[in-house]
């Protein structure tokens, strides 16, 4: 938030609503009980946003962030049950799990753009899903990872608060999201911020600008998968496991969807409403199609909708919800 | 010694085998990403469909191999000429995010539809060999699939077909000069659309031909369009976008070095392709085979 405005033009800014608003989500009526979802579209909202930082800022569309959300979620998860089992050492390895396998495969990919660089994206991010499966030992292969806990946190002693209870948890994840999507902010509006931008407007002219493009998108890649990897981590503890399936491509899909949905492409909120929409939905939508399934005596396979959702979009709202109310056709964010 | 031999000599023809599969699917795949700039993710689920027809046409119809060698992969194109008619088109030239996000989720709609259709469902078939190539054959040092012979020739044949056409034909001289400069193969006069269309349909007929052949060898289930999709990906990369030669030896390439490493440590089988592409990026960034084209830009 820019300093120079009044307190008051700060308290209209679109950040305060929308964490009152998932501040008070608990206290809801009827929707407010589904505190498990509530905390799962925070994680994802927060991964979908330090995605941005690559996606809508610097104009690179990667198809393999899923890995590194993957790769946070088993760090935190391996960390808890053989190193140290408690909640914050495991979640700040996560993140640096994420950015450390993000930036080495960075290294790679951020020589390329465009559709080159999205197709090396595709090809590593695979390569993590197979190592989670084939190494038993350590990740747990089929069966993945369970009985992670939530252990209390606090100050010894003094107080403490006991994330078993799944409100406590809910809290300490929005404050998590906040800060994070605080830090986000304040990147993308910061001087990297702009030179990311114009790489995506014009990569060849900001290198002639005299800037090392390279570690520009490099550090672009390996911060969005610290984001990713943060995410992984707050999500193993939401659903006290980690599976293979958390690295599987569609995930990587699925994260790309809830940014350009919701409008990533035009506004700097735009993964938020889109993390939202898509997980909530998911959940209702696939209980309404087996419900019609059942009444049709036909079997619609859920993962129907979802494809022809994603055409849909692609072709009719291509720049997201937020881009459709303001007019916006063309992907621009400031 | 005898028996390592065999035993060596029956993995290097799994590899070989399997490694032609992948290069024909990976043909397919790099055209239509060289011309279209579009990362098919459709691509699988074709190879899938050429698969299943096949299937039908032998199961529930009771017609003999080659009916469904030659129909399937028609069936395919005009699947493929649909798809890139009604949708993919229309992604041409814009942000490469909207062609993969397009093709992903087409391709999600239309493997569910393969566990949505009744005779098909979601359960794995196995697809008969023809009757001449049943059976194995003995060759001294190893017994080895009659039909397993007989793929890799039909696939070394494919890709020959293949490469007389993008070589020594006008089309093809058209199509590769459209993966070179899309803009200026319309300024010429040539009609883009239209070739696009033929080139996506080419590309369809190359992934379901390859559905075809393989049938026999793997399950025929709803995911296997996913899992060659994978390492057509590899391939490309590694062998270079847009290259034929790199298609083939990278297919090659990936299907040998994963029957290989079976031999001495089995769990690094999905990982070694891997290993390899990495490698070879680092000391030849475009791929084996790749130069400099305007995916790049």
């Amino acid at each position: 938030m820019p300093s120079q405005q009044p307190w008051r033009k700060k308290l209209t800014h679109p950040m305060v609503w929308i964490f009152v608003l998932f501040f008070f989500f608990p206290r809801f009526p009827f929707i407010g009980q589904y505190l498990s979802l509530g905390t799962e579209v925070m994680i994802w909202s927060l991964f979908a946003v330090g995605f941005n930082i690559l996606l809508g800022y610097t104009g690179l569309t990667s198809f393999g962030h899923g890995a590194y959300f993957g790769i946070g979620a088993y760090t935190a998860g391996i960390i808890f049950l053989r190193v140290y089992p408690g909640f914050w050492i495991p979640l700040l390895l996560s993140i640096v799990g994420g950015a450390f396998f993000a930036g080495l495969v960075g290294l790679i990919v951020a020589k390329k753009r465009g559709i080159y660089f999205s197709l090396l994206t595709i090809a590593f991010g695979q390569v993590f899903y197979f190592v989670a499966f084939r190494w038993e030992e350590l990740t747990g292969g089929e069966t993945g990872l369970s009985k992670i806990d939530r252990i209390p946190i606090g100050i010894p002693g003094l107080f403490q608060v006991k994330l078993s209870n799944p409100i406590n948890y809910y809290y300490v994840c929005w404050a998590i999201f906040l800060i994070a999507t605080i830090i986000v902010w304040k990147i993308v509006h910061s001087p990297f911020g702009r030179v990311i931008q114009g790489i995506r407007e014009n990569e060849v002219r900001t290198r002639y600008l005299g800037y090392n493009v390279y570690f520009y998108k490099w550090a672009s890649v390996t911060l969005s998968g610290a984001f990713a990897g943060l995410a992984g981590g707050l999500y193993t503890f939401l659903i006290h496991s980690a599976f293979a399936t958390v690295l599987d491509w569609t995930q990587s899909g699925n994260v790309v969807m809830m940014n350009l949905l919701g409008g990533g492409l035009v506004n700097f909120f735009g993964p938020i409403l889109g993390a939202t929409i898509f997980i909530s939905s998911r959940d209702l939508l696939s209980a309404y199609i087996s419900r019609a399934s059942y009444a049709l005596h036909f079997e619609i396979d859920w993962l129907f909708i979802y494809g022809l959702i994603f055409v849909f979009v692609i072709l009719f709202i291509p720049t997201g919800i937020l881009g459709l109310i303001s007019g916006k056709k063309r992907a621009v964010l400031r | 010694m005898e028996e390592f031999l065999g035993e060596f000599s029956s993995f290097v023809m799994i590899g070989l085998v399997n490694g032609l599969v992948y290069a024909v699917v990976a043909l397919g795949f790099t055209l239509v990403l060289g011309v279209m700039q579009v990362i098919n993710f459709t691509h699988g689920v074709l190879f899938a469909f050429g698969a299943y027809f096949a299937f039908t046409a032998q199961r529930y119809f009771n017609l003999p191999f080659w009916v469904g060698l030659v129909f399937a992969p028609i069936l395919v194109g005009v699947l493929g000429i649909i798809l890139e008619r009604v949708a993919i088109r229309k992604t041409y030239g814009g942000n490469p995010l909207f062609g993969l996000l397009l093709t992903f989720g087409m391709a999600t709609a239309l493997e569910a539809v393969i566990r949505m259709v009744p005779i098909w469902g979601k359960v794995g078939y196995s697809v008969k060999a023809p009757e001449f190539v049943a059976g194995s054959i003995e060759l001294g040092f190893m017994t080895y699939s009659k039909y397993r012979l007989f793929l890799a020739v039909l696939a070394i044949l494919i890709i020959f077909a293949t490469w007389l056409f993008l070589e020594k034909t006008p089309y093809g001289g058209i199509i590769k000069a459209g993966a070179y400069d899309s803009e200026m193969i319309m300024a010429l006069g040539k009609n883009l659309p239209r070739l696009r269309m033929y080139v996506f349909g080419l590309g369809a007929i190359l992934a379901g031909v390859a559905g075809v052949i393989a049938a026999p060898i793997y399950s025929v289930k709803p995911a296997m369009g996913t899992d060659i999709l994978m390492p057509a990906f590899l391939i490309v990369v590694l062998g270079g976008i847009g290259s034929f030669w790199g298609s083939v030896i990278g297919g090659l390439i990936v299907g040998m070095s994963k029957s290989m490493i079976v031999m001495v440590f089995p769990r690094a089988e999905d990982i070694i392709p891997y290993v390899i592409m990495a490698f070879i990026l680092i000391f030849r960034q475009r791929g084996l085979m790749g130069e400099k084209s305007v995916l790049e830009a």
